[in-house]
This record gives structure tokens, sequence and C-alpha cells, in this order.
């Protein structure tokens, strides 16, 4: 084989690669771009726009997004919205991260029935987030619910309460049933990532004298920092995002008194109408949407820089 | 530091009986070598002692205290892994320190421990660094560095040397040989490598199967193993053996016929032994030599030849054999296809009875 002839059979070897590429890119990518980047693009637009309705009316720039932050009578309920997205975050960081990872711990030690446990904390998470939504709901109506009876029976008719109708127990009550749902995948990722770590590490500590608590914090903890990354980032998203819960659970409103709406349910009042926010307001809706997307970006690329920045090679 | 005395050690997991009822003694500051083939139970029997496996049956003393029963972290052991288990978020001063850390010794103690460990190891000028930025061997010294700050009263090794390359642990053998006289230790070894078993050890422990096949110094397993198992498995390249049968006895021996070569007088008690029992010759592959020999010959073909310049090692199949390595010192002209005869001396040779025992 002569030089060009070389130089010919390589090109052609990399052309079919690249098309080959090219082929199984395209239709991923076609489906991002339609159905994900340009209804985002589209909603960018549509915020820079005044509306009536579904029509959209003349170019007003930063109107919206200016009328949501700064109007006394919209901030409000934004930020209120906001805080309990925080609260969701901050409680599904500390209850259903906390428990999966204590029951990642535990299920780490290999104990009997351990394929058991794995399959029923991993079951709610394959269940339909609506189904859920509605199951809980009658579990905890204040008159023939699971919850308030099973407190009767055991004496504690006192503690019985209207648990999605009281302001201070609506949004912990949903947030339970969240982390009910949701602490089995935690608990996998975990129980994957301390699966991960050699078990010599783990019996080098045990010979150097570290109790069970120290080996967790000092040892299995930095070395599953990948894992509480995705955890993390995971949660964030979902806490900001959070919908369908209190949607199913206690209506669009964010009843009682606002202590369980969140951005996503003003956004859909906004975007589409209700009976507190009126007739719908695409420029509105998008405007929120957009700022609830660029909040959502910012704060993951900071908490992956930073929580990637901790992670250690494992060898 | 510390004598160990196991007494029917026995270990289950399931069904499968890992370790079958071990006995045996490792003396104050002796260097001991469990070796022998992978699942032959020697990890196991290490980490029996170390606590990470829970006996099924029997006793492990230390300095005639029972301590099967305590926690890993109670038995005064410090262990070397294979992995060398080095935590990678920590530095080398912070992996060397981490038991006494655990210890609650105060931060000055624990530095001038670990100042005076990686002085030893030559280890001073990387405590900053972490795992990932150091060499095998670097990384190997560490994790006998954290041993050795612990002060402990035996020191345990799984295979440390397996995952370096040839030269460095050739070197590392010589590091760690010096450093069982610089600390006058009790050292419990584990390897599959009978040449690390050979060089390092005050006494071998050959074990098969989880039971015990010979203990003793390694030179006495070379020179006078009790069993076909040990013959084969200590000397490398292993013994050729040919098979024998006993053909009567003599005054002094019993006469022995081989499937090739003359009849030959093997000088035995020959107690156990009857006429017509089938036996096992062997000889090592560096007591044979090129031409007659002493007391026997045979004839081969040369199929493989290894010149490694020092010395020489052939590969012959005879009428009986497939394969018999011969070893001789120094280049020699052999080529393939050559026929050869080679000859051995009784005197270096081992015969053993039908019951693989050693006759002698």
């Amino acid at each position: 084989m002569d030089d060009s002839e070389y130089t010919r059979a390589k090109r052609r070897r990399a052309r079919n690669l690249k098309l080959w590429l090219a082929f199984l890119l395209a239709p991923p990518a076609a489906i991002l771009i339609i159905f994900v980047f340009l209804p985002m693009a589209s909603a960018v637009v549509y915020s820079l726009y005044d509306w009536n309705g579904l029509v959209r009316k003349e170019f007003i720039g930063l109107d919206n997004f200016a009328d949501i932050l700064f109007n006394p009578n919209k901030n409000v309920i934004l930020f209120n919205a906001f805080g309990n997205n925080v609260k969701v975050f901050v409680t599904l960081m500390i209850v259903q991260n906390g428990i999966a990872l204590v029951l990642a711990l535990l299920l780490a030690r290999n104990p009997r029935g351990f394929r058991f446990y794995q399959v029923v904390f991993f079951l709610p998470v394959i269940l339909s987030t609506v189904i859920i939504g509605f199951q809980w709901k009658m579990f905890l109506n204040p008159i023939f619910g699971l919850v308030n009876k099973a407190l009767h029976y055991a004496g504690l008719s006192e503690w019985a309460l209207p648990w999605l109708g009281l302001p201070e127990t609506a949004l912990p009550s949903m947030l339970l049933v969240n982390s009910w749902h949701w602490f089995g995948f935690p608990t996998l990722v975990f129980l994957a990532a301390i699966h991960r770590i050699p078990k010599d590490f783990i019996e080098a500590a045990r010979l150097d004298g570290a109790s069970e608590w120290r080996i967790a914090r000092e040892i299995i903890w930095p070395l599953i920092a990948p894992a509480v990354t995705i955890i993390v980032v995971l949660t964030f998203i979902g806490s900001f995002n959070w919908f369908e819960i209190p949607y199913i659970m206690n209506g669009l409103e964010g009843s009682p008194q606002g202590s369980t709406d969140m951005l996503g349910l003003l956004f859909y009042r906004t975007a589409f109408g209700s009976v507190s926010a009126g007739g719908s307001d695409f420029g509105s809706g998008s405007a929120l949407a957009v700022l609830m997307f660029i909040f959502i970006f910012i704060f993951s690329i900071i908490a992956t820089k930073y929580l990637t920045s901790r992670e250690v090679e494992m060898s | 530091m510390a004598n160990i005395e196991l007494r029917g050690v026995s270990k289950q997991f399931g069904d499968v009986k890992v370790i079958k009822n071990v006995s045996l003694t490792v003396e104050d500051n002796e260097f001991v070598v469990f070796v022998g083939p992978s699942g032959c139970g020697k990890s196991t029997l290490l980490r029996l002692i170390a606590g990470l496996e829970d006996l099924t049956k029997g006793e492990i003393h230390i300095d005639n205290a029972r301590i099967d029963h305590l926690a890993p972290a109670a038995r005064g052991l410090a262990m070397v892994f294979q992995s060398y288990a080095l935590y990678p978020h920590f530095t080398v001063a912070q992996n060397m320190g981490y038991a006494l850390r655990v210890a609650k010794e105060d931060k000055a103690s624990i530095d001038k421990k670990v100042r005076a460990a990686a002085d030893i190891l030559q280890l001073t000028d990387y405590l900053d660094r972490k795992p990932k930025a150091l060499s095998g061997g670097q990384r190997q010294r560490v994790a006998i560095g954290r041993a050795i700050v612990r002060n402990p009263k035996v020191f345990l090794f799984d295979e440390p040397l397996s995952n370096l390359d040839a030269k460095l642990r050739v070197a590392m053998r010589i590091e760690l040989t010096k450093l069982h006289r610089t600390l006058n230790a009790t050292m419990v070894y584990v390897t599959h490598d009978q040449v690390e078993a050979m060089t390092m050890a005050d006494k071998i422990v050959v074990l098969r199967d989880g039971m015990v096949e010979q203990i003793g110094a390694p030179l006495d397993l070379y020179n006078a193993p009790d069993n076909r198992f040990v013959a084969g498995f200590i000397g490398s390249p292993a013994m050729n053996f040919f098979a024998g049968k006993v053909e009567g006895f003599v005054e002094g021996g019993i006469e022995i016929s081989l499937t090739e070569g003359a009849p030959l007088t093997f000088p035995c008690t020959g107690s156990g032994l009857s006429i017509g029992d089938a036996v096992d010759f062997g000889v090592r592959p560096e007591h044979f030599c090129i031409g007659q020999g002493a007391d026997g010959t045979l004839k081969g073909e040369v199929y493989a030849v290894e010149r490694l310049g020092g010395e020489t090692y052939l590969y012959l199949s005879s009428s009986s054999q497939k394969e018999l390595v011969v070893h001789m010192s120094g280049d020699h002209q052999v080529a393939v296809g050559d026929h050869v005869e080679i000859g051995f001396s009784i005197a270096q040779s081992h015969l053993f009875g039908p019951d693989g025992q050693s006759v002698r």
C-alpha cells in the first residue's frame, strides 16, 4: 500500500466513523431540540411579550420579569412560593436523604433479608406519583383517613388532625409523603456508592480501632461524595420543580393559606389561569419559568462544581 | 512483641470448610509465612487471627491470653493489606497516624511517632502527599508505616507484595526482612509465592485445602519435605516426579523400579511399604546433571530451552514423562530437538509412598 492509498483508506475510515456517529446522535439530538430547546427558547421569547389570553400582543422587553419580581401584589406570592420550595429542599435533604443514607449504611452490612429490604424500599419509587398522591390524600383524610383512624385505635385520638387542612401540618405531611415515595432511590444510589468502596478500607479502619460511626463519618462519607453530588443536585432540581404532590393533595392554590404553594403551582396558575390568578398570562408565566430555569441551572452548576471538588478517586 | 498460638482453629462459610482444625505456634519475634496455592485458606487464617472473620471452632491465644472473642482493634495487631488499603482522602501522615488519632493520642505524640516511622521507611518527604501521588512501592511503605506507628504485638501481612512489579518485589522483600530485624517483631506473612516464603521466613507453614501440610524452616521443607505436595510446592521450578514400584527389600533400603531407567536402591527403613506398592520418585530440576549420574541416568529429547544467562532451563520429554525440567547454572549450548542424557544421585532424591507421605 503506497502513501496516498494509505491516506485515502485512513480518511475513508474516519469519514465512515463520523457518519456512524452522526446516524446514532441525530435522533436524540432532534428530540432534544424539538421538545426541550425549542420550548425553552419560545418561553424566553414569550416572556418578552404582552399577552391577552393566548393572543400575543406587543413586545414589552423585561416588563414581565419586573412585574413578577417587583410588583408588591405579585412578588409576595412569588417569595412565599420560593420560600416553600427552599423548605422542601432542606427538608428532603435532611429527612428523605438522611433516612436513605442511614438505610444504605445498614444495608451495606449485608443483613439477613438484604434483598427483601432492597426491593421493599425501592417499591414506592416505581409507583405513579398520582396514585401516591391520591392514596395518601385518602390516608390523611381527617374523618375516614387511615392515619387518624390508626391514631384513634392507638389511643392517641388527641393527636388526630386535619393534616392537609392546617397550614402548620399540610406541607410537612406532603414532604413525608414525598420522602416515603422517593427515599428508595437515594438509598440505592448511596448503597451502590458504599459497595464501590473497597472492603479493605473499612477493615483497615476497624483494625485501626475506629467505631462504626467514625467509619461512616470519616471513611465512607468522603468516599461516597460522587453519589452525594448526584443526590443533592437531583433533590434540588426536584424540590424547585415540585408540582405533582402539592397539586394532587391540596390543589392548584397552594392551600391552606399558601402554605403549600410552590413555584411550579404559581407558574401554572399564572400561565394558564386559576381562581386566584384570574385569566391566563402567558407572558408572566413564561417569565417565571425562565427565572426558575436560570435559578435552578446556576445553583445546579455551582453545587455540582463545589461537590465535585470534594470527590476523591478511590485508588 | 508476642507469640501466637492457634488451637484447633476451624472456619466454615456455609457448608464450605475453609480452615480445618489448624493448630500451630508462632514464636516471639518469629517471621512466619503461610504459603499455599490459591484457595488453600491462608488469607482466611490470617483474617481469623486479625479478627476480621469469626472462628467456627478453636481458640487463638496471643501471649497465652485468649483473644478470639475480641474485636480486631482490641487484639493489638496491625495488618498490611494486599491492596494497601490507604484512605485516598488522607495524606500519608494522616493515613499513618489514623489509628493514633482514633485512640485520642495527642497531636505532638502522633506527629513524633509518624515521623519516626516515616524515617525508618524513607517516607519523610512524602508525608503531605495523598496516596494517589505515590508509586506502588511508596504506597506499600506507607501501609507498613501505618502498621509500625501502632507499635502492635504482631504484624500481619496479606500478600503485600503481589501488586508490585518483579524488581520492586525483590527490593521490598529485602526491606521487609531488614524491617523485621530492626523492629524485632513477630510477623505473620501470607503469600502464594514460594520464593517470598523461602527468602523471608524463619518458619514456613504450608497449607492445602485448609489444612497444614508441613511446618518448618525453609531449607528443612526444601530438603526434607514431609509429603509429595510440599515437595512439589516448595522449589521453583517444581520437583520432577517419576512413577515407580516397590520391587523388594534390601539391607538398608528398598529396591524400586521406575517406568524408565534401571532399578534403584533407595536407602530407607521401608516401614509401611509392601512389594508392589506404587511410589513416586522425585528429583529437583537443579539436582539433575547432563550426562551419566552417580546413581541413575534418564534419556530425553529437548523440546524447549530457556536461557537466562546465569542459568539454563531445559524442558525434556522422555519415554515415560511428558515434561521433565532440568536446571543448570551457566549457559549450556543445548538445542531444541537434541537427545540428552540426564543423571541424578539418590542422595538428592526423594521417595513418596502410596499415601503421598515421604519415605525415609
